[in-house]
């Protein structure tokens, strides 16, 4: 049966996605919100660590699965090798209706004002393409609290000397802290750091009809068992749901954007549950299928105009691929700080996302959410720790309880050679090429990084630990659940893929709303701004349509 | 194009175990061991399993409270490796390196591993992990796989066992979680 045509396509059921199916049903247009992935409730998964959407070392239980997914990964010195989503070199969100916004550890930051001016304020960075982005802070200021409010953020940014200006408070009051981020927080007020309670998409207390968070350990990585987080699989996309005129559509893997003979978008052909081969046709495509597979699907859509992947004739998409360059330092107390208070991350500083001499951007340094007991089997312990046997056990059982750990997500430096391409050669379930990831951080970031690091282990040594050491990441490509940049908005077709609205230069009908647009990704957790321009492209299409524009 | 992998070509099979998956989703065996068999194991033999027992206790080892072998790491692995397991691609490498290592026992001690004093066993797989056995390989029976990377698929395979849910056969009593005082 032929599908019926629909004034609007979304590909992807995300970040991005969820909130433009909700803006656009509700201003009248007829959707079709494109998954692959199905419903991911807490009821069927639980809180097994070892599928967890945080390292899942046996399968990703938020998705995609082992079986029909897979990616090229290319290190520094070229070797390739076939990659599988649990492996981290696949560098996965997830595929599920919300995505990442189910199993989030759901932190909510507004990106800073220089945060959308890093070429302006820091100048030209040898070997990067680092840009201003073509909108402001004040641009997207009036969308952040529309996520805010319609989401659910609870925080108390006045607390934060910091903080971008805003119009409205947070709906709801932050969070309390655990003992040991009371302990954090006393020690950075007695050091001069400006202690605060993170913003997040958690209830704080009742909101839209869900319950207030009742603080489990199995926080990030996990679906909530009372639905206290908020995500866009039980906001924004029931709200598009509800409308009667958005239909969502899972299990469905869209894997071409189909053109006409001028290179406009007529919609998308994707395989079914069943893996019927199908096509659906509409006025409008929006791509938010993440900073990898929206690239990805571009890559493989071509034409006798696009030969080189629509929307891709000065090679721009996939470019720019950026994460964040996480660093920051551990510390062991002789007193047990641990009292199974979750999630565990409450306390941040913005003392170093900019202004530091010397270094470009800089970090938010936040405590770490509880560590499970499998990742701490790995993980955070000095340098040259017994990995195993005797020593190793007697060190799980004494510290577990006595550790803490400042981390920060380092704003990277954006560079031309990190990237996702297709890889011709290699190909999914469904025959289609797979995206190939290379790439890697410019020195400027790990320098930043070292800094930044210096800050976290300062401030653990303020709060008594006896011993402390850094964290400094690799050189290696970033990306994973904070992937961005690959399709970048900007002012000039030549440099860019898609202008400020998130629409694709040549091509009038099709529109991008995912990470994908980020020019560079903040010294911030990335979510809460992709979700702002989810609104702010939104608001384009619909007072486009409003003036009788049909994208025809 | 330079592609270091030998498996481009197994890569692209449309093998799918989905619906094997969704068993697995629910956090729970729908499929159980068979009750009349004496080895309790899908995949290992019983000296295998002797051998695996005898490496997890090296790896987490008893005291006040459980080690590797009492916590049943073994059979998490077995799970793992046998037919609704989630690191099957990992069979071959078991079936391979667990003998090889206790040829290369016998070679360096003289004796299997599971009789070697607890010092000599770590002795070895300190070795073992440092990478001293590397370059010979084949002749102890090797075949295609390293040592020292067996040796570190183990440590964490003993880690997701031991600290992992119980659902996937191993934590038994939920020793870790007892052990770091979160139960
Ligand atoms: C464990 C974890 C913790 C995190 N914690 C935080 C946090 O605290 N704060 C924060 O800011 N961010 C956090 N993130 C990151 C956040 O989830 C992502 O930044 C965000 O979801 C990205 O949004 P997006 O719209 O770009 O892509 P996504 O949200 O990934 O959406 C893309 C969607 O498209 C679907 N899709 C892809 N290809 C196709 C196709 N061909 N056909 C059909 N559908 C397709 C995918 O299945 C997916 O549902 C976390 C992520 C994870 C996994
Ligand atoms: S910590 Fe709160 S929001 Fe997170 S899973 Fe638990 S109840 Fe839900």
């Amino acid at each position: 049966m032929k599908n019926k045509h629909v004034n609007a396509i979304v590909v992807g059921s995300g970040a991005g996605g969820g909130v433009v199916a909700k803006e656009l049903s509700e201003a009248g247009l007829s959707v079709v919100l494109f998954e692959r992935g199905g419903w991911a409730h807490y009821a069927a998964h639980g809180d097994d660590e070892l599928t967890a959407q945080r390292s899942f070392p046996l399968y990703a239980f938020f998705g995609p699965d082992n079986e029909r997914y897979r990616r090229v990964a290319v290190d520094r010195d070229g070797n390739q090798r076939i990659v599988y989503p649990n492996d981290w070199a696949y560098h996965n969100n997830a595929a599920c209706v919300g995505s990442g916004t189910v199993n989030y550890g759901a932190m909510a930051w507004r990106f800073m004002e220089e945060d959308f001016t890093m070429k302006s304020t820091y100048g030209h960075i040898p070997g990067s393409t680092l840009e201003d982005w073509p909108i402001t802070y004040a641009d997207l200021e009036p969308y952040y609290e529309k996520v805010e409010w319609e989401i659910g953020v609870a925080g108390d940014d006045y607390q934060n000397p910091f903080a971008p200006w805003r119009r409205k408070p947070h709906p709801m009051p932050p969070f309390p802290h655990n003992r040991e981020a009371q302990i954090l927080e006393e020690a950075a007020k007695r050091i001069g750091y400006h202690p605060f309670p993170i913003p997040m998409l958690r209830n704080s207390v009742e909101y839209n009809g869900r319950p207030a968070c009742v603080h489990v350990r199995n926080c990030v990585g996990f679906a909530c068992p009372v639905d206290a987080k908020n995500g866009t699989q039980n906001t924004v996309i029931p709200m598009a749901i509800a409308t009667g005129i958005c239909e969502l559509r899972i299990h469905s893997q869209v894997v071409e954007i189909t053109m006409d003979a001028s290179g406009r978008a007529t919609g998308v052909t994707y395989f079914d549950k069943e893996d019927r081969k199908q096509t659906q046709t509409a006025d409008i495509v929006v791509l938010a299928a993440s900073a990898t597979e929206t690239p990805r699907l571009m890559l493989n859509s071509t034409n006798r105009l696009h030969p080189d992947g629509i929307g891709n004739r000065y090679d721009w998409v996939g470019r720019n691929l950026q994460g964040h360059a996480y660093c920051g330092a551990d510390g062991l107390f002789e007193e047990e700080i641990y009292d199974d208070f979750g999630p565990g991350a409450s306390v941040a500083i913005c003392d170093f996302v900019h202004n530091n001499p010397g270094i470009t951007g800089g970090a938010m340094l936040a405590n770490e959410f509880i560590k499970l007991p499998y990742a701490y089997s790995s993980g955070y312990r000095p340098p040259g720790s017994a990995r195993w046997g005797r020593e190793h056990k007697e060190f799980q059982k004494a510290n577990y309880r006595r550790n803490a750990s400042i981390r920060g997500p380092v704003q990277e430096i954006p560079n031309f050679e990190s990237r996702v391409e297709v890889a011709p050669d290699v190909l999914d379930h469904w025959g289609m090429p797979v995206a190939k990831i290379s790439g890697f951080k410019l020195d400027e970031d790990i320098k930043t990084a070292e800094f930044i690091a210096d800050k976290a282990e300062k401030w653990l040594q303020a709060a008594g630990a006896y011993k402390t050491w850094k964290n400094i990441p690799g050189t290696g490509v970033s990306g994973s659940q904070h992937q961005s940049g690959t399709c970048r908005m900007g002012n000039d077709p030549q440099t860019s893929v898609t202008d400020k609205y998130g629409r694709v230069h040549d091509v009038d009908n099709l529109f991008i709303a995912d990470g994908s647009l980020h020019v560079t990704n903040g010294g911030f957790n990335p979510v809460l701004t992709i979700m702002a321009l989810g609104y702010w492209v939104s608001d384009y299409i619909v007072n486009e349509w409003e003036r009788g524009n049909r994208f025809r | 194009m330079r592609l270091k992998t030998g498996s481009l070509s197994n890569g692209i099979t449309r093998r799918c175990f989905l619906k094997v998956s969704a068993i697995w989703a629910g956090g729970a065996w729908i499929v159980g061991v068979p009750a009349l068999s004496a080895n309790p194991y899908r995949v290992l033999t019983d000296q295998e399993a002797e051998i695996m027992d005898a490496l997890a206790d090296c790896i987490i080892p008893p005291g006040d409270f459980y080690g590797g072998k009492d916590a049943l790491v073994t059979r998490f692995i077995d799970r793992q490796i046998g037919p609704y397991g989630h690191l099957q691609k990992e069979k071959e490498m078991y079936q391979t390196c667990l003998s090889a290592l206790n040829r290369g026992s016998k070679a360096e001690f003289g004796r299997n591993f599971v009789d070697l004093f607890e010092e000599q066993k770590i002795v070895y797989l300190t070795d073992i992990e440092g990478g001293k056995y590397n370059h010979q390989s084949n002749e102890r029976g090797w075949g295609r796989f390293s040592p020292s990377a067996f040796f570190n698929t183990v440590r964490n395979h003993c880690m997701m066992g031991f600290y992992g849910s119980p659902d996937h056969g191993g934590n038994k009593d939920y020793v870790s979680y007892r052990m770091l005082g979160l139960f």
